[in-house]
Formats: structure tokens, C-alpha cells, sequence
């Protein structure tokens, strides 16, 4: 179907928004001195600000398209994958958040070395830059896709600038540049959907919102406000395939292995901020998300049913989100929409992009080549790295784009790398028992039966729940199952078959470790004494470089000792954290009111004269 | 009437394997104390987890009844 697609008004909204974010981006790119600050942010934000940022970073622009295309097929169902994460939230935020916070781990990779061995660690390295290297081609074929029709530039030529324009950033700004610009772009997405389906509502009601939304509820099919699938039916978008490759697979996979999500939550200030970002992301924000996405979908499902003519026939669905938002919108209101599109695209993109390159640093660099470089010189080759895996992605693209469509190019990709990392991970944290030649017979065992799977159709089917194999393409996400049982199977047969790992050796680095791990990150034991926030002044002291020191008041209303940890904060809230800094109380001293801290903590933490800060214990 | 395969079965599925996974996981924070219900801050936390597990529970199933009742 040829669509008319835009107009000079949404070119050049389009345009601006992509100056306005590499501006914002570089902008904030002075906030990152050290490698801590490039990958991590500095562990210092707010969970709210890294709540918004976690939106854009799980809203790519293949949401768009792929949901919509299945919301006009299928209606509701098609939020399944946005609301079935939380069965894992427990061990997600009591088991592994603490263990990669405390643990000082700076990557999943890294972790596996502590866990297991360097040969875990290089394998785990591996498999995890695969799976966001080709993540990030996929985001980039999408938005180009999109693109290339409205400003009629070759499509891999609009895959190459929106490259370039997303590294802008990056190169100067890091892990605070990425939260800032999706706190940004994470307002831009929610409210760019939501108001694509206002707008939509109002066109099914011929301009009466409230007459639009009965319409909408009116011309839906029972079958199409169902929120789950048919159980194994058809092959192509059954609710038990998803379950298994989404709910399961990709569930733990977002949770326990996107390093760029990791990331994130390493760039909360302490582990209960990080907790809170979680919840309230999985409990709020998912199921808004999941109508930002499908809405073009349901709108242009609810148009075809009661208002026929209004769609070209013989629409395809994966034309539909840009169709629908033709119909509904102005000139200008439709280039922004577009532009929403690109914030979910460069939001999700710069994670993955800063995330690789902190494991090509961290995994690669640094045990393979060079242990001990200097902080310059290891933010240069994480800038060469985020332009090299920039330039690996685009030469995927065209593999991706030879599949049939966004959707099953992006289940192929879940339920073939993440079954053994998933496993790989989930044992190693929670069964003490697991050992070294297990995981590493769960990535090259497991890998070869995930791959006998591919070819041998017979050995998905005992797994496939009643769903039709399909003539020449096998089944679809049940292969995940597959792929997990296969994976555990062989980590937990040689688990047995081998020697227990020493228990002093697993210190710290499984679940049932985690209270000590408060112990080993403070390196002392913990004050759990509650106390009290206090307001106080700084002053310039060059006498105590490692530690800040309060008045002994202060220190009584914080309930805090010499020795524990402490973070300083500007006392502006809305800033979420992006002005503090943590360190270790020093020796009291009598000027109520006042913190003694060195030049080096003001700069770090970028704090201004005269402003106030904000003071709390931390353990 | 629209069959059971389309309706029930995949929220019984759903929230049955989700369900274990969701215990197992319980279970293992509070035996590993990661998860200290002694602990009143924890034990919001607890608290939480749970009002997750039916909150969702809660919005599948009821849109399921609207989509029947509809």
C-alpha cells in the first residue's frame, strides 16, 4: 500500500527533535569524569528518574510497530509481553539486585569470572554482545524503515545517520547522558502515545471523546478485548509460545541479563532506591507502556470494524501504526509522533551501544589486554567501542531485515540467545551446588541441543503444547522451552556429575549470601540503626581526603559512626541525585549544621556554594 | 460463547507456572533472609510483592469478564 507520508511541517519537527536530543545529550555529557560516571552514572540517582528512564529504554521503536501490528490483528492480547513480568520481581529485587549492587560486579560477564572462571566469563561475554549488538540492529532497521519513506533517503543511508546521530551523545556523554536524554525521551514516548490514542478516540467519536470511547469499546469484538491469546493458536501468536519465550525467557533476560538495564539500576543511589525503580516500572509504568505501543493497533482495529473504507483494503498490519497515525493526526502532530518513534529508537539504542562498550572495556579490554590503564584512556576505547559496535550493528541489518517481519526477527533472537545465559545465570545465583564445567556445558552443550532443536523439529514437539508445526519453519516461541529445559538439564545433570564448588569460594556471589554482601561492600560491620535525614552547609577542608566529616550532633540525629557510609546530596529533589556524592563519616567535629568535605568531593559531586545539601546514612 | 482455550485456560496457565515461579521465589528470599520478614521495612516490601501477584491477577481477570460480558 503506498501511504502519503508526512509533510515539510513533520520533516522539520522531526529534524529539531533530533538536534534538541544530541544537544540535551552532549549537554550533560560534563557530568561524566571517570569510567564509574561514564557506565554507571556515578551509583547516585533517584528512583523516580530511574524509573522514567527505564521507559525508554524498554519502549524500542520496534514496540511500535510490532505491537501495533498485533493489536490491529488481535486486539488486547497483544499487551501480554508488557504485563507479565512480575512473577520474577522477588528474585530479581531481593536476590540478584543486591548481589550485582554490592558485589561492585561492573558487568554480567565479570560476574560470571567471580562466580565461575575466566573461560564462564568469555563465553558469557560472548553470547551477551551478541545478543545487544544484534538488539541494536534491530532498532536501527525499524526507525530506518519508518524514516527512509518520509525523507526518501536509501534505507541502509537513514540507518548510517541515525547511527551517527545517537553516538553524538554517547561519545560525550556516557551512562549520565543516556538517563538524562531518556528521562527525557521517556516523557516524550508516554506522552506521544497517549496522545496518538486520544486523538484516536476522538476521531471514533467524530470529535466527542466520550462518544469516541463507547465507539471504540462498541466496534471491538469480544475476541479482541480479550487480554490473553487463544491458548496454542495460531502458530504465529499463541498465548503459551509467548509465555514461554516472553514471559519466561524474556522476562528473566530483561530482568537478570540487559546490562544496559543492569546498568540503570547500578546507577540508583543505594539498592532500596533501585528496588523502588523496579516496582513501581513493572506495577505503573509497564501497563501504560503497553497501551502506547498497541493503541494505533486497536484504534485502526476498532476504524476497520465499525467505520469501513476509512483504511485503504488490503492494509498491512505492519503499515498500520503509520497509517492509523496518519488519519488521526495534523500536520506537525503527526511528525511529532515520529519523532516519539525516533526517541523510542535512540533511547533504546544508546543503552545498549553505552552498555557494550562497558563490557568491551570491562570483559574484554581490561583482563584481555591491558589491566591497569588510566581512567582516560579506558573512556577513549569505551568511545572507539560504542562506534565499533555501532558499525558491526549496521552491517546486521540487512540479515535482520530478511526475515518476514520485526516480530519474528525479534523472537528468534530471544529464544536463541537467552535460554543458556537465563540459565547460566539463574543456577549460578540460586543453586550453590552448580558448578564450573556446568556452565560451561550448559553454554556449549546446551548451545549444540538448541541448535540439533532447530533442524529437528520432533525434538520441539513433545514441548509444543498442541501448537501446529509450521511446513518449513518449525515451531516459533515454544523453541524457547525447548531451549530451557535443554540448557537446565545439562547444567543440572554435570552439576551432579562434578564436585561441589568450595563454599568460601561462592561467597558473597549467590543469593544466600546477600546479607553478608552488605558486610563485604562496607568492609566493616553494618549499622542498622535508623536515623534521620539532616540539611547542612559545606566546607572547603583538605585535611581529610578519604572521609567527610559532621558535627557530632548531626552524627547522633543520622544515628551514624565513624567508618559508615554516607551519601550528600544537593537538597533540590528535582534533580534526582545528579549532584551527590557517597563517602565514609570521618571524626566529628562541633560546628552544627556544617560539612567539612575536600575540593575533590564538591567537584564530584558538582556542588554549588551557598546551595544546601542533604545528608543520610547509608549502612 | 467464546471457548475456553481463548478465555480461562491461559489465565489458569498464566498465573498457575507464573504462580510457582512466583512462591519459589518467596520462598528462596525469605529462606536465604535476603528477605528479612522480621524486618518492618522488609516486610512492606513483602507486602508489595504480593499486592504485585494480585494486582495483576486482578486486571487480567476482570477484563477477561468484561470481554465476555461484551
Amino acid at each position: 500500500m503506498e501511504i502519503e507520508i508526512g509533510t515539510g511541517l513533520d520533516r522539520a519537527v522531526i529534524l529539531i527533535y533530533f538536534a534538541l536530543v544530541m544537544g540535551f545529550g552532549a549537554y550533560f555529557g560534563k557530568y561524566s569524569k571517570t569510567t564509574s560516571d561514564y557506565f554507571f552514572g556515578g551509583r547516585r540517582f533517584s528512583w523516580w528518574l530511574i524509573t522514567i528512564s527505564i521507559v525508554a529504554t524498554g519502549i524500542g521503536s520496534h514496540s511500535f510497530v510490532k505491537y501495533s501490528t498485533k493489536a490491529y490483528q488481535y486486539g488486547f492480547s497483544s499487551t501480554m509481553t508488557y504485563m507479565n513480568d512480575w512473577f520474577f520481581m522477588p528474585l530479581f529485587m531481593f536476590g540478584w539486585l543486591p548481589i550485582i549492587y554490592y558485589s561492585r560486579v561492573r558487568s554480567i560477564p565479570e560476574y560470571f569470572e567471580k562466580r565461575f572462571n575466566k573461560t564462564a566469563r568469555l563465553l558469557a561475554t560472548a553470547m551477551t554482545l551478541l545478543y545487544m549488538i544484534g538488539y541494536i540492529a534491530i532498532q536501527l532497521l525499524t526507525l530506518a524503515t519508518a524514516l527512509y519513506k518520509i525523507y526518501n533517503i536509501p534505507l541502509m543511508l537513514t540507518v548510517i545517520i541515525i547511527a551517527v546521530a545517537t553516538t553524538i551523545y554517547m561519545h560525550f556523554g556516557g551512562q549520565t547522558s543516556v538517563i538524562f536524554t531518556d528521562l527525557f525521551q521517556g516523557l516524550i514516548l508516554l506522552f506521544a502515545g497517549l496522545l496518538l490514542f486520544f486523538l484516536g478516540l476522538e476521531y471514533l467519536g467524530d470529535g466527542v471523546f466520550s462518544t469516541g470511547i463507547k465507539n471504540f469499546w462498541s466496534f471491538l469484538t469480544p475476541d479482541q478485548k480479550l487480554p490473553l491469546a487463544h491458548f496454542n493458536h495460531p502458530p504465529n501468536f499463541n498465548f503459551v509460545g509467548i509465555f514461554w519465550q516472553d514471559g519466561i525467557a524474556g522476562s528473566i533476560g530483561f530482568l537478570f541479563l540487559n546490562q544496559g538495564l543492569i546498568m540503570r539500576f547500578m546507577a540508583a543511589k543505594s539498592v532500596n532506591e533501585g528496588r523502588k525503580a523496579a516496582a513501581f516500572n513493572v506495577l505503573f509504568v509497564l501497563p501504560i507502556s503497553a497501551i502506547v505501543v498497541s493503541n494505533a493497533g486497536w484504534i485502526g482495529r476498532a476504524i476497520a470494524n465499525g467505520m469501513p473504507g476509512i483504511l485503504p483494503e488490503g492494509l498491512q498490519p505492519n503499515d498500520v501504526f503509520v497509517a492509523v497515525t496518519n488519519i488521526v493526526s495534523s500536520p506537525g502532530v503527526f511528525g511529532f509522533i515520529i519523532a516519539a518513534l525516533c526517541a523510542a529508537l535512540m533511547s533504546t539504542a544508546d543503552t545498549l551501544v553505552n552498555a557494550s562498550s562497558a563490557i568491551v572495556v570491562n570483559d574484554i579490554y581490561r583482563p584481555l589486554i591491558k589491566e591497569n590503564q588510566s581512567e582516560k584512556k579506558q573512556l577513549e576505547i569505551a568511545r572507539v567501542a560504542s562506534i565499533i559496535v555501532k558499525l558491526i550493528a549496521i552491517l546486521l541489518v540487512p540479515f535482520f531485515n530478511s526475515f518476514e517481519s520485526i516480530y519474528e526477527a525479534h523472537g528468534w533472537f530471544h529464544s536463541t540467545f537467552t535460554p543458556p545465559l537465563v540459565v547460566a545465570v539463574f543456577l549460578g545465583i540460586f543453586w550453590k551446588r552448580f558448578t564450573t564445567p556446568a556452565v560451561i556445558a550448559t553454554f556449549t552443550v546446551g548451545a549444540f541441543l538448541m541448535i540439533l532443536g532447530q533442524f529437528n523439529h520432533e525434538l520441539i514437539s513433545p514441548f509444543s503444547h498442541g501448537i501446529e508445526l509450521r511446513p518449513g519453519k518449525g515451531y516459533s516461541y515454544i523453541g524457547a522451552l525447548y531451549n530451557i529445559v535443554v540448557c537446565a538439564s545439562v547444567g543440572v545433570f554435570v552439576s551432579l556429575m562434578t564436585k561441589p564448588p568450595k563454599r568460601k569460594n561462592l561467597e558473597g556471589l549467590t543469593v544466600f549470601d546477600v546479607k553478608k554482601l552488605k558486610e563485604i561492600f562496607k568492609g566493616s560491620p553494618i549499622n542498622e540503626k535508623k536515623g534521620e535525614k539532616v540539611k547542612v552547609n559545606f566546607k572547603i577542608d583538605e585535611n581529610n581526603l578519604d572521609s567527610i566529616r559532621f558535627s557530632e550532633k548531626d552524627m547522633e540525629i543520622m544515628k551514624a559512626k565513624q567508618g559508615d557510609l554516607v551519601y550528600l546530596c544537593d537538597n533540590r529533589a528535582w534533580l534526582g541525585g545528579l549532584k551527590s556524592i557517597h563517602s565514609v563519616y570521618g571524626r566529628p567535629h562541633q560546628q552544627e549544621g556544617i560539612v567539612f568535605i575536600s575540593s575533590k568531593d564538591q567537584e564530584s559531586g558538582l556542588f554549588e556554594i551557598d546551595r544546601k545539601l542533604y545528608a543520610e546514612k547509608e549502612m | 460463547m467464546i471457548e475456553f482455550a481463548r478465555t480461562w485456560l491461559p489465565y489458569i496457565y498464566l498465573y498457575s507456572v507464573g504462580g510457582i515461579a512466583f512462591l519459589i521465589g518467596i520462598y528462596i528470599i525469605t529462606k536465604s533472609k535476603s528477605l528479612n520478614i522480621d524486618s518492618n521495612h522488609h516486610k512492606r516490601w513483602l507486602y508489595v510483592l504480593i499486592f504485585g501477584f494480585l494486582y495483576y491477577a486482578g486486571i487480567h481477570g476482570s477484563l477477561i469478564l468484561l470481554a465476555m460480558r461484551g
